[in-house]
């Protein structure tokens, strides 16, 4: 019933602050009143969450259309426990900023965001195909909104590239599930058996690849990152980007065991080129959006080479570093929004110099910059260790990738943090542009206070992802489960 | 042991959160003495775990404690643990106690700096960083003290962010750091998929008992040693640390001179066993190291910053620390780490004291005569001076001629290019050490020393104490390892560091004795050239060659830094921008375009989405259907 409360809550607030008459500062207050809800009630789920057990916690099965073998059927396993938990911890720290932010059409702007935190909560709680369809789709349509009507100068043209292409990933994908539901007459994903259709399996991969997004389906990431508001994609990379792990890790994974073999060194090589790729044109980038932007496809990259190492290193990895790029990616947007509120732009021929007499930006900035490269000691280098440590036992060419794109990311994060802070002041930095307040800080601290107790106790998330800390063998035992 | 280990170890940590999280409420001098304070007590849990360990039986020294697992994945797990013993104590002590002085000065040296707090904060950081690293229990925790340290060095090299040189050195020094550990990381990946561990011990006796093929041993160890040769500034990934001289100071003291530069010697040492198993590469160690004391020795004769001098002297040293942990003089070249340490840590704040005097000069061409104003700081220079080229009785004359006797001892004909090429460089550490002494400190004073003639004093007392106390240091330190009289150093790491080779008392006094006149003629050519008014290294190709420091910068700069910036450029331009977004820009506009034809561009644009993705999804699903 938790899990269910969990998408409920956020939905239901959503509504309410779409009806409600309430003011500006009424409808900001309910909606973070709302999301911080939710992060009590998904702390409260900890308490009693059984990481080992065999079956999801909290879960609830309700039959929908018995006969196609639909249910409305959602549940966690530890590795959805801690995609849920990222979405809601970000969501609140979203609603929060877009309060600061003071967007017009409030009732609109909160409704929508809420919608989409209930929306991926639903995602990655589901347990059942259709579930998943429906709230992945679900995401998608404020996400267009959000990006369509509040978003930049381009956001036309940034909303028609995003939605062509999740439109292409997400057709492919529908024809995927019709076609694997009615062949294995459920679309319950514990019931489901495994499939060995090489064409449904790509239909999916597809999709995720869209999403991710894996090279050469990259092409909506640049423009809507940079049109988003700045809370928009922070939720596009932090957490709509994750869609895309849950699909593979408890989709893809568990039900085309043979098409994933024959397709791992396929998979393998787009998502060692999307780290190189990502990382070198995250070098070359003259802002700070386009920087986090291919920084983070890189990170995708690196996250599905983990995925698709299919043992348990590379799995507790990356669902590690899910989580890591999650908080940090999201982090560093948010605080790319109040470095542009100060500056009135984000490219780095007119930033620089805002160190000095700005202690709390600069700490911030650099705080998350050594997390961007995954400072040694860092939980995402502990992520990145485990992944590539994992994707070497299927080649060392992957993990030689990896390391490489570890200095690249050194490069690309030190260009960043000494854009924005280093060396002579901007042409538009104002003197007067002050350091950040207390508003802020409190939508940054705690993202930045949950990274370092990772990085004191990664093996927090690693040890309780999958049960019994065995994710490859627990994900090879779900073939077959329904079959007789 | 035990309790004095995580002392140790926390300490530096508190004192780095405490800066960090009162900010401004504390004052500039205060989180100086909280800094101070913090790393002194990181050395009393230093001293508390040496004293228990000292009384213990020798094999009873090692203390292995484990805080919590790290990290976890399936078979897979790496605490968080702590190694203890003779090895990592010698290490603590030199990295709290030496680190604990030049904190001490730093308080003195940074006064009336903006952001002192900045600095301490990340002077505790980096102490808590180096302990980490000799500390950690396993190769995953030493790779991660390995990167920070990396870290700690970037963020004190780019102190003053505002001058570009310095966030440029800062970088360069990050980058190539980073490739080092990129290399370390892969010879971890190697380990844990062929031995399933990180811990010392498994992979150790995974080396030893042979159950490795000689690939992958070799392939580990040329992994680790890449590390080492990265941090440790050695050909060729030594070009970041003359320019890391950029940072203040005592930055360079500690981290480019005493402790993190030194982190390779310490690796080899620790990981010997690998490296004994992969022969040729712990031979190549060796021969890197005699290149880079060449090399370093012969730049060092044409540098004309104070600091730069000292840099490509301190690259020289650790050349022969790993001269001899190449032939498996560990104990030796252990004992040159912290004889090294002292004399080299001496000779920075010295020179940081001349600086400091001098408003921020460092270039020797316009100093001079100082002895006259600067008496404590020349004499203890001069201490720090005769100790680097190894005059009896200072503390590097014990330590450069053990590891020399150990290549001569060693043999064959590695051992003797080893020793003939290690002893041209004790006559280049003559040389170079008192062209600059000379240059500093005698003739007539010239540009800022002659206006600085009017200054009185030569600092703070926080300054002058800690330099004083490193005199005495590199003039009595070296006594702990007397050749066939008094050896307690040797014992005591033996335990831990078993030597390949152990050079005759009549090895190591005859080297001694042909190290020493070839030092003394060092500083005889150069005092003689200095009172002449001549060069050491007069103007043509060869100084030319020298002064561009072998031309390593413009190599890399062509062959990986602009190619690097070609290859990013082009995928940006030719790559990304026309093939992804061209080709989607006409896309998009051909959809507008033909929504707009359809009627209002919402609803038409609306429709044949809603229309393609019907038709789509059902087509799809009939051919996955069929071909299934």
């Amino acid at each position: 019933m938790l899990t269910t409360a969990l998408i409920v809550v956020p939905f239901a607030g959503a509504i309410l602050v779409w009806v409600l008459p309430l003011s500006r500062e009424s409808t900001s207050g309910l909606a973070l009143l709302v999301a911080l809800a939710e992060v009590g009630l998904w702390l409260g789920s900890a308490r009693n969450f059984d990481f080992g057990s065999e079956v999801p916690q909290y879960a609830t099965t309700q039959q929908w259309f018995d006969e196609l073998g639909i249910s409305y059927a959602v549940g966690l396993y530890g590795f959805q426990f801690w995609l849920v938990g990222l979405t809601i911890v970000v969501g609140a720290c979203v609603v929060g900023y877009a309060s600061w932010a003071e967007r017009e059409r409030p009732r609109a702007y909160f409704g929508l965001l809420l919608f989409l935190v209930g929306s991926l909560v639903g995602v990655f709680a589901a347990q059942d195909l259709i579930v998943f369809y429906v709230f992945f789709e679900a995401m998608l349509i404020p996400i267009y909104v959000l990006v369509g009507v509040w978003g930049g100068p381009q956001r036309v043209k940034a909303t028609v590239t995003f939605v062509i292409y999740t439109m292409v990933g997400s057709l492919l994908m529908l024809a995927s599930i019709i076609v694997l539901g009615i062949s294995q007459g459920t679309f319950s994903l514990a019931e489901m058996g495994t499939s060995t259709n090489d064409w449904v399996f790509l239909g999916f991969l597809a999709a995720f690849a869209v999403k991710a997004p894996l090279l050469p389906f990259h092409g909506w990431l640049r423009i809507a990152y940079t049109e988003a508001p700045p809370e928009v994609s922070a939720i596009l990379s932090g957490l709509v980007s994750k869609a895309a792990v849950f699909g593979l890790v408890w989709i893809v994974l568990p039900h085309f065991p043979e098409p994933v073999e024959d397709f791992r060194t396929l998979v393998l090589v787009l998502a060692a080129a999307t780290l190189a790729y990502g990382s070198v044109l995250a070098f070359r980038q003259p802002d700070i959006r386009g920087v986090l932007a291919y920084s983070s496809m890189g990170q995708m990259g690196l996250i599905v080479l983990g995925i698709f190492a299919v043992n348990d290193l590379g799995l507790d990895g990356a669902v590690l570093h899910s989580v890591n790029h999650g908080l940090v990616s999201a982090g560093f947007f948010l605080l790319a929004g109040m470095i542009e509120a100060r500056a009135g732009t984000g490219v780095f021929s007119e930033l620089g110099g805002m160190a000095k007499g700005r202690p709390y930006l600069a700490t911030l900035v650099m705080i998350l910059g050594m997390f961007t490269l995954a400072v040694p000691g860092s939980t995402n280098f502990a992520a990145e260790f485990a992944i590539l440590a994992g994707v070497f036992d299927r080649g060392w060419g992957y993990a030689a990738i990896g390391v490489l794109a570890m200095v690249l990311a050194a490069l690309y994060a030190l260009r960043l943090i000494s854009a924005i802070l280093h060396e002579r002041r901007g042409s538009a930095v104002r003197e007067d542009a002050g350091d950040l307040v207390g508003g802020e800080l409190i939508l940054l601290v705690p993202l930045v206070a949950i990274l370092a107790v990772l990085t004191a106790w990664p093996a927090g998330i690693t040890e309780r992802s999958f049960p019994a800390d065995e994710p490859a063998a627990f994900i090879g035992s779900q073939e077959g489960i329904g079959t007789p | 042991m035990v309790f004095g280990s995580w002392l140790c170890l926390l300490a530096p940590l508190a004192g780095f959160l405490a800066i960090l999280l009162l900010g401004t409420r504390i004052t500039r001098r205060q989180a100086g003495a909280l800094s101070t304070f913090a790393v002194f007590a990181g050395f009393a849990g230093a001293v508390i775990a040496f004293v228990d360990a000292w009384g213990r039986d020798a094999h009873d020294r090692v203390e292995v404690t484990t805080a919590w697992t790290w990290l976890q994945a399936g078979d897979f797990q790496a605490g968080l643990t702590l190694l203890v013993d003779p090895l990592s104590l010698v290490m603590m002590l030199v990295v709290t106690g030496i680190g604990g002085l030049i904190v001490l000065y730093s308080n003195g040296y940074m006064a009336g700096s903006d952001e002192e707090r900045r600095y301490f904060a990340y002077m505790s950081f980096f102490v808590f960083a180096m302990l980490m690293l000799v500390m950690g229990g396993n190769l995953l925790l030493l790779l991660v003290g390995w990167g920070l340290v990396g870290l700690a060095s970037y963020l004190l090299i780019g102190f003053d962010h505002h001058r570009p040189a310095a966030v440029a050195a800062a970088k360069k020094a990050f980058v190539v750091n980073t490739i080092g550990d990129a290399a370390m990381a892969l010879a971890l990946f190697l380990a844990i998929a062929k031995i399933g561990s990180l811990d010392y011990g498994t992979v150790f006796s995974a080396a030893e008992d042979g159950v490795l093929s000689d690939t992958v041993v070799t392939l580990l160890a040329l992994g680790l040693l890449a590390g080492a040769v990265a941090k440790s500034a050695q050909i060729p990934l030594h070009t970041w640390l003359p320019d890391a001289m950029e940072g203040p100071t005592p930055v360079s003291a500690l981290i480019h001179a005493a402790t993190m530069v030194t982190a390779g010697v310490y690796l080899i040492c620790r990981t010997h066993p690998i490296f004994e198993a992969a022969p040729d590469i712990q031979h190549l160690a060796a021969l890197l190291g005699l290149a880079t004391l060449l090399v370093a020795g012969l730049v060092a004769l044409v540098q004309w910053d104070i600091k730069r001098v000292i840099a490509y002297s301190t690259m020289s040293q650790i050349g022969y620390m790993f001269l001899g942990a190449g032939i498996g003089a560990y104990g030796f070249a252990m004992f040159h780490l912290v004889t090294h340490a002292f004399f080299k840590a001496l000779l920075f704040l010295a020179a940081g004291l001349v600086i400091h005097h001098l408003d921020g000069e460092q270039d020797i061409r316009k100093m001079g005569g100082l002895r006259r104003f600067m008496p404590y700081t020349h004499a203890t220079f001069l201490v720090g001076s005769l100790a680097l080229v190894g005059i009896p009785i200072f503390a590097g004359f014990w330590s450069k001629d053990a590891i020399l006797a150990s290549a001569l001892a060693y043999g064959g004909s590695l051992g003797w290019v080893l020793y003939v090429g290690g002893l041209i460089g004790t006559l280049l550490t003559g040389l170079y050490t008192f062209r600059l002494y000379f240059r500093v400190f005698h003739g007539e004073p010239a540009g800022k020393a002659r206006e600085a003639a009017a200054h009185h004093g030569e600092g703070a007392r926080s300054m002058l104490v800690p330099v004083g106390v490193l005199a005495v240091g590199s003039t009595v330190v070296g006594l702990l390892a007397i050749p066939g009289v008094w050896e307690p150093f040797e014992t005591w790491l033996e335990p831990a560091v078993e030597p390949l080779v152990h050079p005759s008392t009549g090895e190591e006094w005859l080297t001694s004795l042909v190290a020493v006149v070839l030092g003394v003629l060092g500083i005889l050519l150069a005092r003689r050239a200095f009172t002449a008014g001549r060069e050491l290294v007069p103007d043509g190709a060869v100084r030319d060659t020298l002064e561009h420091k072998l031309w390593f910068d413009e190599l890399y700069d062509a062959v990986v830094s602009r190619p690097a910036q070609l290859v990013a450029l082009l995928l940006r331009d030719r790559v990304e921008a026309p093939v992804v977004h061209g080709g989607l820009d006409e896309v998009a506009e051909g959809t507008l375009r033909g929504a707009a034809i359809t009627g209002s561009a919402q609803t038409g644009l609306l429709r044949t989405y809603a229309l393609a993705f019907t038709v789509a999804v059902a087509v799809l699903t009939l051919v996955f259907l069929v071909t299934r």
